[in-house]
């Protein structure tokens, strides 16, 4: 054991003096998630309540064929203009988002109580359009019900036979809940992050040690191999840690001093004790990570080969996480039993501020930890054949 | 003292060494001789026990080199045909991390560094990263590493391979002195004049066999040639892959 801790020591020293690797690996990848995040939900938000609150300026042709209409929409904060010569090619080159036209006949459907036909020239793959879109499809759609009730009064008809089913609606989500679908990525961000500080470091020491030959007169010494995949393993730990830290910190920084609130008119449930929680619970993926990694390189005949295989490798734990975004996953135990996915859905589920289930938590840990020690396992296993050294020549 | 029983090594069809045999004295250098390719390293990487034999047995020191490999490597100093350093670290550190790993106490260590770095002209270079270094100083530290527990065996491969002239000299005087000190030295070669100005014993390689050792006396006796060289062409069947 004291072994461990001397190639563990002297790794620690000789990946630290590679200052521009280990700054940029740990900044990078820490700090690209909180990012990443904070910008898209600055965005979205600040794009949709933009949107809401402004005064719609709708593009109308032909007005003068409804001016009840007009006037109904221009109470209900819409503004009016003349609509382009050529609406359709206006709005598929994006210069309007939606444009209103009124045929002739309108005047004269209208009167006779036929259904009077508009037309809404919109671009429905426009995502920056649909607030707008929608806005004026409410709006018709109000004027309509509004004008046909009136029409039933006149015949002495109770409007009331019209309403076949009275929506009401109640909206569960709370302000958390509205913004879950982007706070979903942020487990994806943690493991993608956690992968990607230790590659470097476990490349370096495995496959760069036997490019650089150092790894033949290193094996000579009297220590069990085990000893020298414990010391390698180990090394990336402070590494990967510090990069997990700083980008929860980041992540932290994000959330509460950034002025989200502003822009979603929401506030997230990420205060400290959380942020700790879900440090320690991802520390087992530190361990996971390191151990399939020296697998990996183990195999690989040069660091350059191993660079291009553990991108990948750090993208496919993390994907289940981004997917938790769009498919929300109930939390069981047998979830838990999948490394960094289970990690992934109970950090979900604390930022929906959820009840966490003590069960749930051992089994994540405890079978990341025993994947983990398989992979050393393994690892062990290939130090121990003759063609570890031999690899590249 | 390094005993070796009928040792072979193949790598699938490739038969890299075959029944080799010798055995190698303290206070002796005992030179593999043989041209590129003919086993030298593989039998010199079974005896550093990286390298597992399909059949024969080594000891060193007694320990058999497949039973009690750490306890076979307590008892030698190796430079490998790999000498990569840790260029991050300084001469002194690089040293420090082989001798730490061997178990040695501090005070223990550093005496023993101070010495070798005097040994072999390192002071100006103790403190400095190793990036950067001459091939000669690379190997200085390689070398010194090797030799940080003080090994009683001491196994070169190839050791003045790349060096200029001077630090070739300087290098098989450094030999010479290990071997006074009561050493028991293999090293390997290719170059036919080293083996000559150096060894006491040569064992001749070629094709993965032995095919003769002695004294180079008893080499040129064999052989009935006045020169060691024509004597090694002769034994070996052809100067190929010599020097």
């Amino acid at each position: 054991m004291k072994q461990v801790w001397i190639i563990f020591q002297t790794e620690v020293l000789d990946n630290i003096r590679d200052t521009r690797s280990w700054v940029i690996g740990i900044f990078f990848s820490a700090l690209f998630g909180p990012i990443m995040l904070g910008g898209l939900l600055v965005m979205i938000g600040s794009s949709f309540r933009k949107d809401l609150d402004k005064t719609l300026t709708l593009p109308v042709q032909n007005p003068e064929y409804a001016p009840a209409l007009i006037q109904f929409l221009e109470s209900h904060n819409v503004i009016t203009v003349p609509a382009p010569a050529d609406p359709e090619t206006a709005v598929k080159l994006g210069d309007v988002n939606v444009v209103l036209i009124i045929p002739e006949k309108f005047s004269e459907e209208f009167s006779s109580s036929k259904p009077a036909t508009v037309q809404l020239v919109l671009d429905s793959s426009r995502q920056s359009a649909a607030v707008n879109i929608l806005r004026i499809e409410t709006l018709l759609e109000g004027y309509n019900t509004y004008l046909g009730k009136l029409r039933l009064v006149v015949r002495g008809v109770s409007p009331e036979v019209m309403d076949v089913i009275a929506m009401d609606k109640v909206d569960v989500a709370t302000p958390q809940t509205r913004a879950m679908i982007l706070l979903s990525m942020l487990p994806y961000f943690i493991i993608f992050g956690v992968f990607n500080s230790s590659s470097s470091i476990i490349i370096d020491s495995t496959a760069g040690e036997r490019e650089r030959k150092s790894l033949e007169p290193l094996l000579i010494n009297p220590a069990p191999r085990r000893a020298f995949v414990f010391g390698k393993i180990l090394s990336s730990f402070p590494f990967s840690i510090a990069n997990l830290a700083l980008t929860l910190i980041g992540f932290g920084l994000v959330f509460n001093v950034m002025p989200l609130e502003k822009y979603l008119g929401m506030q997230f449930g990420l205060n400290g004790m959380t942020l700790i929680w879900i440090f320690l619970i991802c520390l087992p993926v530190i361990f996971l990570a390191s151990a399939i990694q020296i697998v990996v390189a183990s195999f690989t005949r040069t660091p350059k080969e191993a660079g291009t295989y553990l991108p990948f490798i750090a993208l496919i734990p993390s994907l289940p996480g981004l997917a938790l975004a769009f498919f929300p996953v109930k939390s069981n135990l047998w979830l838990m039993l999948i490394p960094t996915f289970g990690q992934q859905l109970l950090v979900n589920q604390m930022l929906r501020l959820e009840p966490i289930s003590v069960w749930n938590v051992i089994a994540s840990v405890l079978t990341t930890i025993l994947v983990a020690a398989a992979f050393t396992w393994l690892a062990i296993l290939l130090y121990n054949r003759e063609q570890i050294m031999f690899r590249g020549d | 003292m390094i005993e070796v029983q009928n040792l072979s090594k193949s790598f699938g069809k490739l038969k890299a060494v075959q029944n080799v045999s010798f055995s190698a004295a303290n206070g002796q250098i005992t030179g593999l001789l043989g041209p590129n390719g003919a086993g030298k390293s593989t039998t010199l990487r079974m005896l550093y026990t990286l390298l597992k034999p399909d059949s024969g047995l080594a000891r060193i020191e007694g320990f058999d080199i497949a039973q009690s490999p750490l306890d076979v490597q307590n008892h030698i100093g190796v430079l490998s045909d790999a000498q990569g350093i840790y260029e991050r670290l300084t001469t002194r550190e690089n040293i420090r991390y082989f001798g730490q790993l061997h178990g040695m106490s501090e005070q223990e260590l550093e005496k023993r560094m101070d010495e070798l770095i005097i040994m072999l002209e390192m002071q100006s270079i103790a403190d400095r990263r190793t990036k950067g270094f001459s091939t000669g100083e690379r190997l200085k530290v390689a070398i010194a590493r090797a030799l940080v527990h003080n090994p009683g065996n001491i196994l070169l491969d190839e050791p003045t391979n790349g060096l200029d002239v001077k630090s070739t000299r300087a290098m098989r005087q450094f030999v010479r002195n290990l071997r006074d000190d009561g050493k028991c030295v293999i090293l390997t070669s290719h170059i036919m004049q080293e083996v000559s100005a150096l060894c006491d014993q040569i064992i001749i390689i070629s094709n993965g066999i032995s095919t003769a050792q002695g004294t180079p006396d008893e080499l040129l006796q064999k052989t009935g040639k006045d020169n060691l060289e024509d004597a090694f062409i002769e034994l070996i069947g052809t100067d190929e892959g010599l020097a």
